[in-house]
C-alpha cells in the first residue's frame, strides 16, 4: 500500500488539481438545491414591505385553507431567542418588529413550490408603521427612532456606545496626534464614501432540513461553518445543540455572505412544525434583498508627514452603515480601526470607529472585512502625500513600511513583515518606473494609460480549529477537520498538508465532509484562516499520528520509540538501519488486531498570538481578543482611461502576497485572480442602491459584476514565501487581501494620469467624467 | 392552477418523459422532473449563465426556454458531455488548469466552452472571452477558465 | 393555459385572435424572463418556432433585405447577404446581450418588446427599415419611426404579430457602424448610436444617425443630418448636429447612467460611430 521512499514526492507546494474538480466539471457535484428527500416539502417566504414597523397581527386563515399547505412559520412560533456574533439582536425570523424592507416575516411549507408561493402571498400581516432611519446621519441624529429600542438589554460581547443607534464604538490612541500636526510639513485631510457591495456568489442561498423520529434535525445548506450554523440554529430555535446536526453539500461560493445564518433557522422552524423535510431556495432577487451586503462606509481621515517622507500622524473617523441587525458589524468596525493606519510605522494614531444601525438590509462579513473601506482612504492619502513632497509612491511606502519585529497597533507584535518585499517585487514585475513615466502622455487614440499602487495589512487566523486523523487498517487515512470548502480549495490544501506531514500520497487519504456530529470544531471559513488554522491542526494531528505509529512500531520491532524515524512513502524505520522498517499498513493491522489499538491522532488549538498590550496604546471596544498572523500585500493596477466617456478599463494587475508558503500555488493564484476581479467590481461599477429603504436593484440585470470581457486579461500573482514560524509548513492565508488594494490602486492610477481624485466608490464613468470636466473648467 | 400535460424530450440522446405545466422552463424540467441536476439555477433571468445547455448544438438559457417548446430537439446538458466516463477535451483542460473553484458556474461554462471549441479550432483570447461572455463566475476572475479553453482551441486569430 | 404550435402565420393570427391574453413565444429571451419574474402570466402561448415562413434572410431584386421575424440575432449578426449600409442591423445584432441570448433571441421578439435601451431600434431607424405585421385585418407595413411608440410600446394592435423586417438597399457605397456604450459587456446600452454614411471625395452625400437609449424611442434628427451633409464631419459640425439630437432626447436617470451623462455621451458616440463606419465598421 505504501510507495517507495525514494520515489516519494511531497505534495506540499504542488499544483494539484482540486480533489473534487472532476465532480464539478461533470455536473455531479451536489449543492443544496440539488438535494431531495422523500416526502420533501417546498417553502416560500413573505417579505416585509416596510423598513420599520411593529407586527400587529398575522392572519393565516386564507393560507391554511390552501390545499397542500402543511406548515406555516412566523415570529409567533419562537420566543425572543436572540442570536448574533457580537450582539444578540436577531431572531430566526422577524418577531415583534420588522426592521428592513425585504426582511423575511412569514414562511410556508407546502407540497410544491407553486402552492407554497401562492399560500405565502395569502398570509395577511397587519403592521403599524414607524419612522425609519435610512442613513448613518439620520440614525445618529438627536431623537432618531431606534432600530433596536431594547439595545441596552441585549447581550453583547463588547462595550458599546450609547449614542442613538450606534451599536459599537472602538477607539484607538497611540502617541499624541493633536500635538503632532503642528510639526508636519504636509497634512492631507479628506472624506471618503464607499458603497454596499453584494457577494453575488453564483449559488443563491438554499437549505434543506429534515427531522428524525427523536426530534433531531439534520440541515444541509451552503455555509461557511457547520458549527457556527449549528449554534445559531440551536440558540434561535431554543434547541439543544445535540438535536441539531449541520452538514455540508458543495457550496457555490460565499465570500463572507454565508458565515452567519442565511435562511436555515426558517427552514428548521418549518421542519419542526411540518415534521417532514423542507427545502427553501431563494430566488436571486430574494437573495439580494434578504441576506447581507458589505458595509457602506463614510471615512474621514487626516494624515500628516514630514517632507523627507516620514509619516508622523494619522487620525481617522469611521462610520459603517450596519443595517438592521448587528451581524458581524462590531468586528468589521474593529478591523477598520485596526487597519486604517495601513501597514506602516506611524507613531501617532487616533481612531474612532462606529457601526450604526439603519433600517436597511444588514451588512456583514465580506472578503476584506472592513479593509477595503479604509484602504481607499488610507492608500490614496499616502499617494497624495507622495505627490506633495515629490516622492515616488512606492518609495514613500517603503520608507514607512512596518518593520519586522516591531510592535503593531496597541502593542500587537508583528513578528515578521514581508511588506517591503511585496512592494519591491511589484515594482520590478510591473516595470513601474517606465509605466509611471509613460502615463503623463496620452496615447495616440486619445485615451490614457496609467499605473497605481496600494498596499495593505490583513490577518489570517483567529479563534479555534481542530483536526482528527484516523489510520485505517491498511495504512490509508481519514482526515476530518470540519473546515468547509467554499470553492477556494481548502479541502485539497488540507489533504496535501496531511499527506505531506505523514509522508504519504493524497490518494491515500479520504477527506470527511464537515459534519457537526463527527467533525472536530472549526470556527469557520473566514478571516483567511483555513490554511493557517485548520492546517496547523492537521499538522499537529499528524504529529500525534506519527508518535502513535512509532509507539506501535517500537513494540513490533522490539526497540524504543526514540530509535525510530518516519520515512516518506509510509514507513517507520530504525534510524541508521535502512532495511529495518515497517509500513503504516503493517503497523495499523498490528494496532487493530494485536496491541495498542487503532491510531487516532488529533489536535485542537486556539490562535495563540499575543493580545493587545495596554501599556503600548489605548484600545477600547475592540471586539476581538487575539487575532491572527499578519499577512501583507502590495498591488499595482494598470488602467486605460477614456477621458471622453470617463470609462476606466483595467488592463493588468500585479499582486504580491506575503504568504509564508504556498501549499498549492495554483490555488493561491486562483484566490488572487478572483479577489482582484471582485475588487475591480467594487472599484468601478458594483453598487447596491436603495430608494427610500427599498433595494432598488436586486437583480443581475441592474447590479453588474465583471464578465470575461470586463476582467483584465493578465493578473500576475507574486508569492513572497518567507515561512511563518507557526504556520503549517510556514504557510499563512490568502483569501481576503487580493480584493483590498484594487480600488485605491486604480484611484491612484487615475490621479497620476489625470490629476483628478475621486473619493467616492464606485468610480463610475459618470463620476470620472464629471470630475474631469470640473477640473478642466477651473 | 395549470393542468399538467405529458412531455417527452430527448436529452443527451435519451428519451425523458414527465408531466409538466405548459409554461415550465426547460431548466425546471431538467432539474426537478428529469433529476438532471448538473444544470444550475443562478438567477432565473438569463444573465448568469449557470443554466446554459445546448439545443440542437447551440447554447441557450435553460431558464428562458419553455420545455414544451423544445420537443423534437437534441438537448445536451453537462451530463452528456463526458463520454463513457471519459472527460471531454474541454473538461480535461478545466481539470488541469484549475478552472473550477466553487464549481457552480462550471457546468454552464463547460457548455459554452464546448460550443465554442466546436466552431473553430484556432481562437484568439478575445474570441474565447467573447464566447464565454455570457457566463458569470464570481470565484475565479476567469484567468484559468480562459487558460483551459485556450489549451484546447486557442491559436492565431481567425 | 396552452402552448400552441401553429405552422403558418394565418394559424398564428387565428390563435391570437381567439385569446386576447395569449402571447407570442418567439425566442423566449424576454417573454420567459418576464414570466419568471412574475411580471407576466399569459393565458396561452402561441409558439412561432414551426412557422417556417418567419425564418431566414432573403434579398429582393432591388436589394431590399427581408429578415424573417423568427430569425435569431446570431444569424443576423453573421449574415453575409446585407450590403455594407444595411449591415448596421447586423452590427447591432452582434452586440445584443451575449452568445446564448443571440442564439435564442429573435428580431421579431426583440422589437415587439420595444425596450428603449435595446440595440435594434436605433439601427432599424437609421436603416429606414419597415416592419411588416400581420393580424386579423390582414397585413400592413409600418416604418420603423412609427413602429416604436413609447417605452415598451409599439404600434402593434391586439392580435397582430411581426412577420418580417424590410431594410431597403442602402445608397451605393454606404458604410455603417453601431457604437454602444455600456457599463459592462453585454449590458443594455447606456447610449447607442447607429450610423449609415455615404461619402464621395470627402463630401457627405447621405448620412443617417439614430440614437438609442436616450428617449422612449430611438431618435433621428433631419436637422442634424442636414448639418453634417452640408458642413462635412468636424468637431464643430458634430457638436452642432448633436444639439439637435439632444433637443429630441429625453433621457432617464437609471442604473446605467443619469440623463445628464447620457446627453454628454451623444456627441462622443456620434463621432466614434462615424469614424468606425469610415474604418469599415470596426470599433
Amino acid at each position: 500500500m505504501s510507495s517507495d521512499t525514494a520515489q516519494y514526492v511531497n505534495p506540499v507546494g504542488q499544483d494539484l488539481p482540486r480533489l473534487e474538480a472532476r465532480e464539478k466539471i461533470t455536473g455531479r457535484a451536489e449543492y443544496s438545491d440539488d438535494l431531495s428527500l422523500p416526502g420533501m416539502l417546498h417553502a416560500a417566504v413573505q417579505q416585509s414591505p416596510y423598513a420599520h414597523a411593529r407586527i400587529v397581527s398575522y392572519d393565516l386563515s386564507a393560507a391554511l385553507e390552501v390545499t397542500g399547505v402543511v406548515a406555516i412559520f412566523t415570529g409567533d412560533d419562537i420566543g425572543y431567542d436572540y442570536i448574533g456574533p457580537f450582539v444578540h439582536d436577531e431572531t430566526a425570523i422577524a418577531k415583534g418588529k420588522v426592521r428592513y424592507i425585504g426582511e423575511a416575516v412569514a414562511a410556508v411549507a407546502a407540497v410544491d413550490q407553486e402552492t407554497a408561493r401562492r399560500a405565502v402571498a395569502l398570509i395577511d400581516i397587519e403592521y403599524e408603521e414607524f419612522p425609519a432611519v435610512l442613513s448613518i446621519d439620520e440614525a445618529m441624529a438627536e431623537g432618531a427612532p431606534l432600530v433596536h429600542d431594547n439595545f441596552d438589554d441585549l447581550v453583547r460581547t463588547y462595550e458599546a456606545d450609547h449614542a442613538p443607534n450606534v451599536m459599537s464604538l472602538m477607539q484607538v490612541e497611540e502617541g499624541d496626534v493633536e500635538a503632532a500636526w503642528a510639526g508636519c510639513d504636509v497634512v492631507i485631510e479628506g472624506e471618503y464614501e464607499t458603497q454596499a457591495q453584494c457577494h453575488t456568489y453564483m449559488e443563491p442561498c438554499s437549505a434543506l432540513a429534515d427531522i428524525d423520529a427523536n426530534g433531531k434535525f439534520t440541515v444541509w445548506s451552503g455555509n461557511q461553518s457547520v458549527f457556527h450554523l449549528q449554534a445559531n440554529i440551536a440558540q434561535s430555535l431554543d434547541l439543544p445543540m445535540s438535536k441539531v446536526r449541520c452538514v455540508t453539500p458543495r457550496v457555490g461560493g460565499a465570500f463572507g455572505g454565508k458565515m452567519e445564518q442565511t435562511i436555515q433557522p426558517i427552514v428548521v422552524g418549518l421542519t419542526r412544525k411540518a415534521k417532514r423535510p423542507v427545502k427553501l431556495t431563494l430566488s436571486r432577487e430574494q437573495d439580494f434583498e434578504m441576506i447581507r451586503s458589505r458595509h457602506p462606509s463614510k471615512v474621514w481621515m487626516k494624515t500628516g508627514a514630514m517632507k523627507d517622507g516620514t509619516i508622523v500622524a494619522r487620525k481617522v473617523d469611521i462610520r459603517l452603515d450596519a443595517g438592521a441587525y448587528g451581524d458581524d458589524s462590531p468586528g468589521v468596525a474593529g478591523i477598520c480601526a485596526l487597519f486604517c493606519r495601513g501597514p506602516y510605522h506611524i507613531e501617532n494614531v487616533s481612531v474612532e470607529s462606529r457601526a450604526v444601525y439603519t433600517n436597511k438590509l444588514r451588512a456583514g462579513a465580506f472578503r476584506g472585512f472592513g479593509g477595503p473601506q479604509v484602504a481607499i482612504a488610507g492608500e490614496t492619502q499616502i499617494d497624495e502625500i507622495a505627490g506633495r513632497i515629490g516622492m515616488d509612491p512606492i518609495d514613500l511606502r517603503l520608507k514607512n513600511a512596518a518593520r519586522p519585529d516591531e510592535e503593531w497597533l496597541g502593542g500587537l507584535v508583528l513578528s515578521k513583515s514581508a511588506m517591503r518585499e511585496c512592494l519591491t517585487q511589484v515594482r520590478d514585475a510591473s516595470d513601474w518606473v517606465k509605466r509611471r513615466a509613460a502615463a503623463t502622455e496620452p496615447l495616440s487614440n486619445g485615451k490614457r494609460r496609467s499605473i497605481g499602487i496600494a498596499c495593505l495589512p490583513h490577518i489570517s487566523g483567529i479563534l479555534t480549529s481542530g483536526a482528527i486523523i484516523r489510520i485505517l487498517e491498511d495504512g490509508t487515512a481519514v482526515l476530518n477537520t470540519g473546515a468547509v470548502d467554499n470553492g477556494q480549495g481548502s479541502d485539497t490544501v488540507l489533504v496535501q498538508m496531511c499527506a505531506g506531514a505523514l509522508g504519504i500520497d493524497v490518494e491515500q487519504i479520504s477527506l470527511a465532509t464537515p459534519d457537526t456530529d463527527s467533525s472536530p470544531y472549526n470556527w469557520g471559513t473566514t478571516a483567511s484562516r483555513n490554511t493557517y488554522m485548520a492546517g496547523r491542526a492537521v499538522v499537529g494531528a499528524a504529529r500525534s499520528v506519527v508518535d502513535q505509529l512509532k509507539e506501535r512500531a517500537a513494540t513490533m520491532m522490539e526497540c524504543a520509540p526514540e530509535d525510530l524515524e518516519m520515512r516518506p512513502g509510509g514507513f517507520i524505520g530504525i534510524t541508521g538501519v535502512p532495511d529495518a522498517q515497517v509500513s503504516y499498513g503493517d503497523i495499523s493491522g498490528f494496532s487493530h488486531w494485536v496491541a495498542h489499538g487503532p491510531v487516532i491522532g488529533s489536535d485542537s488549538l486556539a490562535f495563540d498570538g499575543e493580545n493587545f498590550d495596554p501599556k503600548r496604546g489605548f484600545i477600547k471596544g475592540f471586539p476581538f481578543g487575539r487575532i491572527g498572523a499578519w499577512i501583507f500585500a502590495a498591488q499595482a493596477v494598470e488602467i486605460e482611461i477614456d477621458e471622453a466617456t470617463g470609462k476606466i478599463t483595467p488592463l493588468e494587475v500585479w499582486s504580491a502576497h506575503d504568504i509564508g508558503k504556498a501549499i498549492n500555488p495554483a490555488s493561491v493564484a486562483g484566490q488572487v485572480e478572483g479577489g482582484v476581479v471582485q475588487g475591480i467590481g467594487f472599484a468601478l461599477y458594483e453598487e447596491m442602491v436603495w430608494d427610500t429603504g427599498r433595494l432598488a436593484n436586486p437583480s443581475l440585470m441592474d447590479y453588474k459584476i465583471a464578465g470575461t470581457m470586463d476582467a483584465p486579461p493578465n493578473i500576475n500573482t507574486i508569492l513572497i514565501e518567507e515561512p511563518d514560524e507557526f504556520g503549517p509548513f510556514g504557510a499563512k492565508g490568502i483569501g481576503e487581501p487580493p480584493i483590498v488594494g484594487i480600488a485605491p490602486a486604480i484611484a491612484n492610477a487615475l490621479t497620476h494620469a489625470t490629476g483628478i481624485r475621486l473619493k467616492q466608490l464606485p468610480m463610475t464613468p459618470e463620476r470620472v467624467l464629471n470630475a474631469l470636466q470640473e477640473k478642466n473648467e477651473i | 392552477m395549470s393542468e399538467k400535460i405529458p412531455l417527452s424530450l430527448t436529452v443527451n440522446g435519451q428519451t425523458h418523459q414527465a408531466f409538466v405545466r405548459p409554461t415550465d422552463t426547460l431548466l425546471h424540467v431538467l432539474r426537478d422532473e428529469f433529476h438532471l441536476t448538473g444544470t444550475k439555477r443562478g438567477c432565473n433571468q438569463g444573465i448568469c449563465g449557470a443554466c446554459t445547455v445546448m439545443v440542437d448544438g447551440k447554447i441557450v438559457r435553460g431558464c428562458l426556454s419553455i420545455a414544451t417548446n423544445c420537443t423534437n430537439r437534441e438537448i445536451t446538458t453537462i451530463e452528456g458531455i463526458e463520454a463513457d466516463g471519459n472527460l471531454s477535451p474541454i473538461q480535461q483542460a478545466f481539470l488541469e488548469s484549475g478552472a473550477a473553484q466553487c464549481g457552480f458556474c462550471t457546468p454552464g461554462m463547460v457548455m459554452a466552452a464546448t460550443a465554442l471549441a466546436r466552431t473553430n479550432d484556432k481562437l484568439s483570447d478575445d474570441q474565447i472571452r467573447e464566447g464565454l461572455s455570457g457566463n458569470l463566475c464570481r470565484c475565479s476572475g476567469y484567468i484559468k477558465i480562459v487558460d483551459a479553453v485556450r489549451s484546447v482551441c486557442g491559436g492565431d486569430a481567425v | 393555459m396552452k402552448l400552441h404550435h401553429p405552422r403558418s402565420i394565418d394559424e398564428a393570427v387565428s390563435l391570437l385572435g381567439k385569446d386576447g391574453e395569449a402571447r407570442c413565444l418567439a425566442g423566449g429571451a424576454t417573454l420567459v424572463a418576464m414570466m419568471n419574474a412574475d411580471l407576466l402570466a399569459p393565458s396561452g402561448l402561441v409558439s412561432l418556432r414551426d412557422v417556417e415562413t418567419l425564418k431566414g434572410i432573403s434579398i429582393e431584386a432591388d436589394g431590399t433585405a427581408v429578415i424573417g421575424a423568427m430569425t435569431n440575432h446570431v444569424t443576423i449578426a453573421e449574415a453575409t447577404e446585407f450590403d455594407s449600409g444595411q449591415s448596421v442591423v447586423a452590427r447591432a445584432a452582434a452586440v445584443i446581450g451575449h452568445p446564448a441570448i443571440r442564439n435564442m433571441g429573435t428580431i421579431g421578439g426583440a422589437i415587439a418588446h420595444a425596450d428603449s435601451a435595446a440595440d435594434y431600434p436605433a439601427a432599424l431607424l437609421a436603416a429606414d427599415a419597415v416592419i411588416c405585421v400581420a393580424g386579423a385585418d390582414g397585413a400592413r407595413e409600418i416604418p420603423a419611426g412609427d413602429f416604436f411608440v413609447d417605452y415598451l410600446e409599439t404600434a402593434l394592435e391586439e392580435g397582430e404579430l411581426v412577420t418580417s423586417v424590410r431594410i431597403p438597399a442602402a445608397p451605393a457605397g454606404s458604410v455603417a457602424a453601431y457604437e454602444k456604450f455600456a457599463r459592462v459587456e453585454g449590458d443594455f446600452a447606456t447610449v447607442s448610436v447607429a450610423v449609415m454614411l455615404q461619402e464621395n471625395d470627402g463630401a457627405i452625400d447621405d448620412i443617417r444617425l439614430a440614437v438609442g437609449a436616450c428617449a422612449p424611442v430611438p431618435i433621428r434628427s433631419p436637422d442634424a443630418e442636414q448639418i453634417l451633409r452640408r458642413d462635412g464631419v468636424s468637431d464643430t459640425s458634430i457638436a452642432a448636429a448633436c444639439e439637435h439630437l439632444a433637443a429630441l432626447a429625453d433621457p432617464v436617470d437609471d442604473f446605467r447612467g443619469s440623463g445628464g451623462y447620457r446627453l454628454k455621451l451623444i456627441p462622443v458616440l456620434v463621432a466614434r460611430a462615424i469614424e468606425a463606419a469610415r474604418n469599415g465598421g470596426a470599433a
